[in-house]
């Protein structure tokens, strides 16, 4: 069983030989680019050189997928905003959105989505990029990309003090802006099943309960997300960051195959409350462990994500690219061999 | 002077404005209480703070959430932009400046503002960078403000890690500079590696770490009155 066999077959919950290490998030490395000569700032703007590098965590490291983009402004940008790539940073700096496209509550009624938007920003040298991944490692590994949630996405395009606020004091006017944004992401995750992409991660981010209660999430956050969800037509993952342990249920109810929670999440007892046929990917912290940690932390941290019975050992967020590559090793090696005793 | 009783009506009305995020109820008690002849200074940290303090302890209950904060945050403010001009310095043995910001390569700053937020309360000059900012930046302004308090925010774990670069380079040109770090990625064990002085880790242990440190002010305040 390859990796890519194992990472579909989970995907459709049939026994498989031990769990996964993969992710639906950024996992490019440093060790990655500097191998390929490239700059960090350059690789959002390049289908090339991103597809090379986002192959490189599976070639170097035996990581089980390969992920596009490695930033998170695909759907805002398609939207019309600007993008900072920070061509000029010496380190390593993740793009960010310039310019706000809704600047008052009255701009949230009046916004409307670009009638091409599958065409605009960068939608297309995604697609590009997804078909060199696909043909460079897709034998060999699952491709995934992600798109972000309609929470965090609207958090882009205005104030996300405004929004949150907003969320509390005119849930209806939320609620109707979150629907279009659930609308533009669906074009965007359309894009890429087109151009062969295995499973799609919904980062809905912004809208965990250290934010935004259990009863909001509920109310304003999972239908827009259940309607993404329900139009994928590859396996979908929902991750939300920072504490879900309430929010599990409503989190599965979306729709999505499997779940993605992270280290601030009892996987414990969400297995409790989600039952053993669900799938709950994580949740190791992507920084503190992965990256600053002791090779002995990493393979006692794998074995704990196993030992409290997540389906895949993925992190709980995008791993930062200077992880030092005896990490990334002690990483795989621990769940080839830990994960197919369990 | 107003009478004890109707000092404590004006304080509760300014407490209660901010828990219930009543921005008219701490503008209309700010008001009041300068009218009433009350000190300002007392009326910020009696009335605004002490619901602030009630707000903090809502958000660990679970029972408030973000929006609810910065709805408090608002009501705080509609009272404190009136009690403000006529607050006495304080003499609290500080210049009480600080340098804030977020970190160039992330745009949220609401744990920032919230942070911020108490340092106003507390009469410190607050030397607001704003969002997205270089590095370098950060040294500067603390050179050139001289300020004993430096906090450096981020939201996400991909900016966070500018931040040791700022602290060494600050520490290395103002060893006697405090700095505290906070934002979701960070931790204790990161403060502490960094070289940091304090951290909290999200809006709400932004706020406490904050209230605690204009606390600490208070008390100071306090017993420097009490010696008078």
């Amino acid at each position: 069983m390859n990796s890519r066999e194992r990472v579909l077959s989970l995907f459709k919950k049939e026994k498989i030989d031990r769990v996964p290490c993969f992710s639906g998030m950024g996992n490019i490395t440093e060790a990655g680019i500097n191998k390929l000569g490239y700059k960090f700032a350059g690789i959002h703007l390049d289908a090339k050189q991103m597809a090379d590098t986002a192959a490189t965590t599976y070639k170097l490291f035996g990581y089980e997928c390969g992920v596009v983009p490695v930033d998170l402004c695909v759907e805002a940008e398609a939207m019309g905003c600007q993008i900072n790539v920070y061509p000029h940073a010496e380190g390593i700096l993740y793009p960010t959105i310039k310019e706000k496209l809704i600047h008052n509550e009255a701009e949230m009624d009046t916004i409307k989505l670009p009638a091409n938007m599958g065409e605009l920003g960068r939608v297309p040298l995604l697609r590009e990029a997804i078909r060199l991944l696909k043909a460079d490692i897709g034998n060999d590994v699952a491709v995934g990309s992600y798109v972000l949630g309609p929470f965090t996405l609207a958090g882009q395009i205005m104030e996300l003090n405004d929004l949150l606020k907003l969320s509390f004091k005119k849930a209806d006017k939320v609620g109707k802006l979150l629907d279009l944004m659930a609308d533009a992401i669906i074009i965007v995750a359309k894009e890429y099943e087109k151009a062969g992409v295995d499973y799609i991660t919904v980062r809905e981010m912004g809208a965990t309960s250290d934010v935004l209660s259990p009863r909001v999430f509920k109310n304003l956050i999972a239908p827009p997300l259940k309607k993404v969800i329900s139009q994928l037509s590859v396996p979908s993952v929902l991750h939300v960051c920072g504490k879900t342990n309430d929010i599990v249920t409503t989190m599965m109810e979306t729709g999505p195959t499997a779940i993605s929670v992270e280290q601030k999440n009892d996987v414990q007892e969400s297995r409790k409350k989600l039952g053993d046929d669900a799938l709950i990917f994580g949740n190791f912290d992507a920084y503190n462990v992965l990256v600053s940690g002791s090779e002995e932390l990493v393979r006692s941290t794998m074995r704990k994500c196993i030992d409290d019975g997540v389906n895949a050992v993925w992190p709980g967020c995008d791993i930062w690219p200077t992880v030092p590559a005896a990490n990334m090793n002690a990483m795989l090696d621990e769940i080839k061999t830990y994960g197919g005793k369990k | 002077m107003a009478d004890e009783a109707r000092k404590k009506e004006i304080y509760d009305k300014l407490r209660n404005g901010v828990i219930n995020y009543d921005e008219d109820a701490c503008r209309e008690g700010a008001q009041e209480a300068l009218d009433a002849g009350l000190d300002a200074n007392e009326a910020i940290f009696d009335g605004l703070v002490s619901g602030m303090e009630e707000v903090g302890r809502l958000f660990e209950a679970q029972e408030y959430f973000v929006p609810e904060i910065l709805m408090c945050a608002d009501a705080l403010y509609a009272g404190l932009d009136i009690l403000k001009p006529h607050c006495k310095q304080m003499d609290l043995g500080v210049r009480g400046s600080v340098v804030i910001g977020t970190v160039e390569g992330d745009v949220h700053d609401i744990g920032k503002n919230l942070v911020k937020m108490m340092f106003d309360v507390a009469g410190f000059h607050v030397y607001d960078l704003g969002r997205d900012v270089p590095l370098d930046k950060f040294v500067d302004e603390q050179l050139k403000t001289d300020s004993e308090l430096v906090c450096l925010s981020a939201m996400m774990t991909t900016s966070m890690v500018g931040m040791p670069t700022v602290i060494e380079k600050i520490k290395a040109k103002n060893p006697d500079c405090m700095i505290m770090i906070g934002g979701a990625p960070t931790s204790k064990d990161l403060a502490d590696k960094w070289g940091a002085d304090g951290y909290a880790e999200d809006a709400s242990n932004a706020l406490k770490e904050a209230i605690k440190m204009v606390g600490f002010l208070k008390k100071l305040r306090d017993e420097k009155l009490n010696k008078k």
